[in-house]
């Protein structure tokens, strides 16, 4: 999958990859790629930042801590992270609904 | 020479970013964290070490789009550090110098010869100047987080960069111009105690850093692409 596509929905994946539990960047990394069958092709360089972005809106909180004996920086959601999450996937599914309503191949448009 | 690769990138890409030393070493150890954990996961799937840091410098983007997007966040960082500095430090000040002054000089009126009406209105735009400089700080501060995804890192470093300059600017106007009114209704004024010349070598002091804070504010911005 293309780069720029998944920008605009990087937000919502890797606050979707954080549900439930609490990671560093690389196992974040490998999460969303082992998530996507590993179709999602961006520059892992781009999630720090976009983790950077998550946490000055207060929707993730990073602490370091020791894993497998190095220093690391672990991330996870708080109380307005699993809201910010919850209102990407009501808003992504009333999308795909709509778009899959009219290229899905079901609808009118199909039939015409 | 394998290890070169990583030590490389990480270098270069060190030496494009600008900000606070603590948030450019911290994004730093997480990259070369990471391109150490992507380097093992690559020798795992049986590259050569040379190989399998090439491969993992390749995925973690070109070093000039890197460092422009980690660049946008560490302006917003310091902008962010900026605006807390005046938020928090201009009424402190103030407070500071007015009970100061309450308790050392006394009112205005306290004085021998009342101060002119124009002295006293110079003296209150200077107050106001700083207590609005801080709440817009504040306001900033708000608006900075409650939109901080909805609008882009650049976007948001360059307008707290241009706030936190002129509220600088102003606080500073805001002193020169009681200075000058001083100087002027009478200069005896400037000089006539000791704790109060401190108390304005401090606050001085302070809008001296607050205005350096600013221009390296202003820079961090700047330089994002």
């Amino acid at each position: 999958m293309k780069p720029d596509a998944l920008r605009g929905h990087l937000d919502a994946l890797l606050l979707a990859t954080l549900d439930g539990r609490q990671l560093h960047g690389y196992a974040i990394i490998e999460a969303l790629q082992q998530g996507s069958g590993g179709a999602l092709d961006l520059p892992t360089g781009t999630v720090y930042p976009a983790l950077r972005r998550l946490e000055r809106a207060g929707h993730v909180v990073s602490d370091w801590s020791t894993v497998g004996g190095r220093k690391r920086r672990t991330y996870r959601l708080t109380q307005a992270g699993r809201k910010a999450l919850h209102a990407e996937r009501d808003a992504w599914r009333e999308f795909t609904t709509v778009i899959d309503g009219v290229l899905g191949g079901g609808g009118k448009w199909a039939q015409t | 020479m394998g290890a070169d690769v990583i030590d490389g990138y990480v270098t270069d890409l060190g030496s494009r970013l600008r900000g606070s030393k603590r948030q450019v070493r911290d994004l730093l150890t997480e990259t070369r964290d990471s391109l150490t954990d992507a380097t093992e996961a690559h020798l795992g799937r049986g590259l050569t070490e040379q190989e399998a840091q090439r491969r993992a410098v390749e995925e973690f983007g070109p070093v000039r789009e890197i460092a422009n997007e980690y660049q946008a966040e560490l302006a917003v960082a310091y902008g962010t550090r900026t605006l807390i500095w005046l938020a928090v430090v201009l009424p402190l000040m103030h407070m500071a110098w007015e009970y100061g002054r309450m308790l050392l000089i006394g009112p205005w009126q306290d004085f021998g010869t009342r101060p002119p009406s124009w002295y006293l209105v110079v003296a209150q735009a200077n107050d106001l100047t700083s207590g609005i400089a801080s709440g817009v700080a504040l306001l900033a501060l708000v608006l900075g987080r409650m939109l901080a995804r909805r609008y882009d890192a650049r976007l948001l470093a360059r307008t707290a960069a241009t706030i936190s300059f002129l509220a600088v600017g102003a606080v500073l106007l805001g002193n020169l111009a009681i200075i000058a009114a001083t100087a002027h209704v009478d200069p005896a004024r400037l000089v006539q105690s000791l704790p109060m010349s401190t108390a304005s070598l401090i606050t001085w002091t302070v809008i001296v850093r607050l205005g350096l804070l600013a221009r390296r504010c202003l820079s961090c911005a700047t330089i994002v692409g």
